[in-house]
């Protein structure tokens, strides 16, 4: 049950990630589905892993919310498209964590698909570095969520790299393209 | 003899070519001695190796990586390829000026040639002809980047499906080496690249190709030496190809066909030579045409037929040599040069195509009809040579490079040699019929005066001696002076020359319909592609996705 | 670390030696360190680290400082198609792991070619290109840098993930997207109007063949594949970093070291191009004759393209001509001999 609630969790926050343009929205997003996957982590991986991605979420959230466009700008006009893919995806990973796969960790499983595949599409989608960034660090905890998936334990070592790359990447300077 | 020794003729001018390679760099230009030793120095070793014991000497080291070991041999046929190889590039690099540049590079494409002729297997002739092949084309375009050259892509494509046949053999025989693969293997389809890559690699087609083409460069220093290091390379496979089969092609069709392409490049040749505007342009066809008698003959499938095709290939490598240092003015060197060339009696050529014609009857069927069509191309030549005494020169080549009495003693040996056809025959033909058809070679007779064949005796001495003395008699009593070049008309006009070359005009103007453009567009194509388009790329996934499925 | 991957990285860092010790005075060496530091980091990270999961998020990091270090093109854009491999290689793992219908482990290695191929920058997925833009910035440093060993490790990494079923689709779709590059880049390479992309078409035709050589599952065909991303990392690449320099200068000549250089990049023999040739169509002979029959068909398209390309670095002089000679003596080396690189990549 903590489980099936954290991968809603995660999934709100991604989705907040693909309807928000501004940085309250995306830093809420973040936190969300950081928070989300840190608790489903902790299920079956333990404390060191679940809170080094919940570290690298806050951070990762805490710097979203002093860098990008102001405000909250959920759902701006033209998003309903961005609406239709959070809940068709969202209800695709569910079908397939939950309906096609088998076994235990079947809210990891949606958790993962529907972070991956939100974020991966939020960086087709955007031009803003500010959300770009923010697509990204989500991805690398997913990624590093998904190694609990592994037949093997997958030691600390992915929720770390994840955590770090998440908490960093926001501090990332982008360089305007070259003049011509 | 230490099987090391089968190194030496790849070694030397490799070794050759690293030192003038070096001097040159530091500003010393060895010159033509250090090009001479390179040369010389092949064919001394292949001398020193074969005649003493005038058996296969093999040497083996590991594996090279691509499933073919380091396989060198000297057997007769290396030999008898190897001096077509060796012996004109060496007097060319002895006598011809050269910049250290093109030294270097002719030496290497001597010692990738050689290589070629000695490698065990097929896999390493297609790598090392491969090689040659580049080189060639790289020392023909550091004589002169704008003259003509091959068609890299057609050499390519020649030693490229070489390539996939030695490899057809290592997966479906187990092995690629000449004197080890399981017959069985050679199928038809093999040998049909076997010789489709034959073909390619000597451009023995009936149109005019760089055989005939190089010779109308500015100058013949890298068009020599090209000639005579690329062009029996495949003659050399279709040889080796009779190895394969133990003495047999897969199939008598591939002996006729291979026959019917031998004699439409030599009519094609003698047709296209009697219409020449210059001596010049004559003489370019020659090689060519004793390359189409030479596959005739050797496609028969006969020894007789192998011997007098190796014989004419030997002419021509003497021919290239004689060639390359012609000069374009008149004088007594063109005018023996010509009788060589087109096989007048007593030469060595002459003897060879009538023992090659021979053959053609004595193998029968369909074959003894092309043994009419090549008695006729060969009137053709004669004809045409008759008709070339009296053309311009052409335009002329640097006066350094031209060694008009060596071309004259070349041409003058190869007429005075008919006698000692049986000679030849024995000791530098035989042996590779021994070689490649062991169960038919002993066919082979007559000895050193004499050509035995089915159905006759050709006693060589005593019917070309008298011929030679007539011969210098009729010379002594006649002269050149009342020779007069002009522009002569042509006996008869090529009427497919200009008509493929309409053809070919016409396809390379040809454009895609105005309406159909916008579909074809690869601007447009290339424009989409690359438009990193999340659309497309979400398209192929599903694509994928879909193509899994089924 | 996979043994090949090992042996490409060493000859990543070649490369990166070869670029700086015989780039012209007044190249900016300085970026060139940093940058391509960065990326033989990056390569070996990728390589090094025990788990997939932490080879995807080293490929992760790298796409996005790639990104981050400008260029012509908008970050935005520069991003897109590193992360959508990510993200495909990260959808591949969940689905290779997760249990259920057999058709999951099917399109696990669907996602595991598709983000390879974006992560290389490869048919259907062509990273956007700027011909202005520096080599580091440029998709040629993933096409030529980061590619050959992202290759190694998805292909070392999948053998251990997907089922035997899975693996002949994986290998039947590099194929597929092998003869699919080779076509395009071949013949691009040769009729595209600038060529800065007609470079950039030939590193994709030499994917193309050594997707074929890894989709292969015999020996022979992972052989082939590693001399083709050898001759892409130590011949194609310099070259391309000597043709930058030559592009700047605007010239392009026809000297015979044009034409060996052309020779080299059609994959003629002696050079490596052709060693990899003859292992690509052993294993393609061994396996379905027809493919090595269009193999060897498309090999011949690399030859017009490779004329345009040689003539198109000019004439070297001084260090970049014994650059030039050292890279070309060293494929030389290879194609004759090719047995050492093979042995030290265990095949």
């Amino acid at each position: 049950m903590v489980e099936a609630a954290a991968a809603f969790v995660a999934w709100l926050g991604v989705s907040m990630i693909v309807l928000a343009d501004g940085r309250r929205g995306l830093g809420l997003g973040v936190a969300l589905a950081g928070l989300g996957l840190a608790a489903i982590v902790f299920q079956g991986h333990g404390l060191v892993a679940a809170a080094a991605l919940a570290v690298g979420a806050a951070i990762a959230a805490a710097r979203r919310l002093v860098s990008g466009s102001a405000g909250w700008q959920i759902m701006p006009p033209g998003s309903t498209p961005r609406l239709v893919l959070c809940i068709g995806a969202g209800l695709l990973a569910l079908w397939i964590g939950f309906g096609i796969t088998t076994g235990t960790g079947a809210a990891l499983r949606f958790a993962v698909m529907s972070v991956v595949g939100l974020a991966g599409a939020r960086v087709l989608a955007s031009d803003d570095p500010a959300v770009l960034l923010t697509a990204v660090a989500l991805l690398a905890l997913a990624i590093a969520a998904a190694a609990g998936l592994s037949h093997s334990a997958p030691g600390m070592w992915p929720y770390v790299a994840a955590g770090l790359i998440a908490a960093a990447v926001g501090w990332l300077p982008v360089r305007t393209p070259d003049a011509a | 003899m230490p099987s090391a020794a089968v190194l030496a003729p790849v070694a030397l001018p490799l070794a050759a070519a690293a030192v003038i390679a070096i001097f040159g760099l530091a500003g010393f230009n060895l010159g033509r001695i250090a090009a001479a030793a390179g040369g010389w120095s092949v064919v001394a070793t292949l001398l020193a190796i074969w005649l003493p014991v005038r058996s296969s000497l093999e040497l083996t080291l590991g594996q090279l990586g691509y499933g073919s070991a380091f396989d060198l041999r000297i057997d007769g046929v290396t030999f008898a390829f190897g001096m077509m190889i060796a012996l004109p590039a060496a007097l060319l690099l002895t006598l011809q000026p050269r910049a250290w540049q093109e030294v270097v590079l002719s030496m290497l494409g001597l010692t990738a040639a050689m290589a070629a002729v000695e490698a065990g297997g097929v896999v390493l002739t297609a790598i090392a002809g491969g090689t040659a092949a580049t080189i060639a084309m790289v020392l023909l375009d550091t004589e002169d980047p704008r003259a003509r050259r091959p068609s890299w892509g057609l050499l390519l494509a020649g030693w490229l499906a070489l390539t996939w046949v030695g490899v057809i053999l290592q997966v479906g025989g187990g092995t690629a080496v000449y004197s080890a693969v399981p017959v069985a293997t050679v199928t038809g389809p093999i040998f049909a690249l076997v010789a489709a890559s034959a073909v390619l690699a000597s451009c023995l087609f009936p149109w005019r190709t760089w055989p005939a083409e190089l010779w109308a460069r500015p100058s013949l220093r890298a068009a020599g030496v090209t000639i005579a290091t690329l062009y029996p390379l495949g003659f050399y496979l279709l040889v080796r190809a009779y190895e394969l089969g133990d003495g047999h092609y897969p199939h008598p069709l591939f002996n006729v066909l291979l026959a019917v392409i031998g004699i439409a490049a030599a009519a094609a040749a003698a047709a296209r030579a009697q219409a020449a505007a210059t001596r010049r342009e004559f003489l370019g066809e020659v090689i060519p045409g004793f390359g189409g008698f030479a596959l005739t003959a050797i496609a028969l499938g006969t020894a007789l037929g192998l011997v007098a095709g190796l014989i004419l290939l030997a002419t021509a490598s003497a021919l290239v040599a004689c060639l390359a240092l012609l000069p374009d003015r008149a004088g007594i060197a063109p005018l023996l040069t010509i009788a060589a060339a087109v096989g007048l009696p007593p030469g060595i050529a002459f003897g060879a195509r009538a023992i090659g014609i021979e053959a053609t009857f004595e193998a029968g069927d369909f074959l003894g009809l092309i043994g009419v069509a090549a008695a006729a191309a060969w009137a053709t030549w004669m004809v045409g040579g008759a008709r070339a005494i009296g053309l311009p020169g052409g335009r002329g080549h640097p006066a350094a490079e031209t060694f008009p009495r060596v071309s004259m003693l070349i041409a003058a040996l190869t007429l005075i040699s008919g006698p000692a056809l049986a000679a030849i025959q024995f000791g530098f033909a035989a042996p590779v019929a021994a070689e490649v058809m062991p169960s038919s070679a002993g066919s082979l007779g007559g000895g050193l005066a004499s050509v035995v064949t089915v159905s006759s005796v050709l006693p060589v001495v005593i019917l070309f001696v008298p011929l030679l003395v007539i011969g210098v008699a009729i010379y002594a009593s006649t002269g050149t002076s009342p020779i007069r070049t002009q522009a002569r008309p042509a006996l008869f006009k090529f009427p497919v020359g200009s008509a493929s070359g309409r053809v070919w005009a016409g396809i390379r103007a040809a454009t895609v319909p105005e309406q159909y453009r916008s579909i074809l567009s690869v601007r447009e194509l290339e424009a989409a592609a690359v438009g990193a388009s999340p659309v497309l790329w979400l398209a192929a996934l599903v694509a994928l996705a879909f193509a899994v499925t089924r | 670390m996979p043994p090949d991957a090992t042996e490409i990285i060493v000859f990543i860092a070649l490369v990166l030696g070869f670029a700086l010790a015989f780039a012209p005075a007044q190249s900016p060496r300085r970026s060139l360190l940093v940058r391509g530091g960065t990326g033989l980091a990056g390569t070996v990270a990728i390589a090094a680290v025990p788990t997939f999961d932490l080879a995807i998020l080293v490929l992760l990091t790298l796409g996005v400082l790639h990104a981050a270090a400008g260029g012509k093109r908008a970050f935005a854009i520069r991003l897109r198609a590193p992360l959508l491999a990510v993200a495909m290689l990260a959808l591949a793992v969940v689905l290779a792991r997760v249990e259920g219908p057999v058709v999951l482990a099917r399109f696990a290695a669907v996602g595991l070619v598709a983000g390879l191929a974006a992560g290389i920058g490869l048919l259907p997925y062509l990273h956007p290109f700027d011909a202005d833009d520096a080599a580091a910035s440029s998709p040629v440093a993933w096409i030529a840098f980061i590619g050959p060993v992202l290759a190694a490790v998805v292909v070392a990494r999948a053998q251990g993930l997907l089922t035997a079923d899975a693996g002949g689709a994986f290998g039947a779709m590099l194929i597929g997207l092998g003869l699919l590059n080779m076509a395009w880049g071949g013949i691009a390479t040769w009729l595209t109007e600038s060529t800065t992309a007609a470079w950039r078409y030939s590193f994709i035709a030499d994917w193309g063949l050594a997707l074929c050589g890894i989709g292969l599952t015999v020996s022979d065909g992972r052989r082939g594949a590693l001399l083709v991303l050898l001759t892409i990392v130590l011949g194609r690449l310099p070259l391309y970093l000597v043709f930058r320099q030559a592009a700047a200068a605007k010239t392009a000549t026809e000297r015979p070291v044009n034409l060996v250089v052309a020779a080299m990049l059609a994959g003629s023999a002696p050079f490596a191009g052709f060693a990899a040739r003859v292992l690509l169509l052993r294993g393609a002979t061994q396996l379905y004759w027809p493919l090595a029959l269009v193999l060897a068909a498309g090999m011949l398209l690399w030859l017009p393209g490779s004329l345009r390309l040689g003539r198109s670095i000019g004439a070297p002089r001084r260090r970049q001509a014994l650059g030039v000679a050292l890279m070309l003596a060293a494929n030389i080396a290879a194609g004759l001999y090719p047995l050492p690189l093979l042995e030290a990549a265990r095949l």
